[in-house]
């Protein structure tokens, strides 16, 4: 993945490609986010630490995500 | 519906669902959408979804690749070049947890679906159904994959609709 240039956002006259943008933008961030946090896990970070840095709470960061990080773990 | 019907749809039903939510996971995708229901739908044994679409020119793993690029072009048109890595990077590799949940117009697809299959006989629920209650999208993900793959919705209607033996 690589931002090429700073291009203009689709303007609000063309939402069909702005909306679609932002359905492509949060998938794309859903699957950052699962990286890195299994990432930061295995790094030795706390769930709080990363539920810290992700704006939530240590609770809500290993609900979503301690699963994920014992599958890819498993590997 | 007699009860050898209703196992069978039973059957279709769960087949359906866990093959969207696979898709979906597969994808890096929490919730399944439409463009992952029709592709469940394509994998369904009895094939009816995959004839529907080959009636029309498009073969399953054409859809699947138009899904995948319709989410590059969108990332492209703000400036983010994606390269395509290999298959499954990126997918959550957890199972699903809890009740199956999907997004309202993937659930709307299935429900329009299932009214569909109440309409023929024997009323068993098939991928065709699915196909033709995703026709009725015009926005979204798989929408825009069908667009891309020059695919006229009214025509796959039709093309669905034959498939599961609808007048």
């Amino acid at each position: 993945m690589a931002v090429v240039d700073a291009q203009p956002l689709p303007g609000p006259e063309d939402p069909e490609a702005a909306l679609a943008a932002v359905v492509a933008l949060r998938r794309m961030a859903g699957r950052l986010e699962s990286a890195a946090v299994v990432e930061a896990i295995s790094q030795g970070w706390t769930w709080a630490q990363v539920g810290e840095a992700l704006g939530i709470s240590a609770q809500a960061a290993h609900k979503k995500f301690a699963s994920e990080v014992r599958a890819r773990r498993g590997r | 519906m007699g009860l050898v019907n209703a196992v069978r749809d039973m059957r279709t039903i769960k087949q359906l669902l866990t093959r969207a939510e696979a898709e979906a996971r597969s994808a890096g995708e929490q919730t399944p959408g439409p463009e992952h229901l029709l592709l469940a739908a394509t994998a369904l044994p009895e094939g009816t979804a995959t004839r529907a679409l080959q009636r029309i020119g498009v073969d399953p793993q054409q859809l699947r690749t138009a899904i995948e690029e319709a989410h590059e072009r969108a990332l492209a048109a703000v400036g983010i070049e994606v390269e395509r890595g290999d298959a499954g990077e990126g997918a959550l590799r957890s199972p699903a947890a809890g009740a199956f949940r999907s997004t309202p117009q993937a659930q709307q697809v299935f429900r329009e679906a299932v009214a569909l299959s109440k309409s023929t006989r024997p009323s068993v629920l098939k991928g065709a159904h699915v196909v033709a209650a995703a026709t009725g999208l015009e926005h979204g993900t798989a929408a825009r994959a069908l667009v891309a793959l020059g695919v006229d919705r009214s025509r796959l209607r039709e093309a669905a609709c034959a498939e599961a033996g609808i007048g």
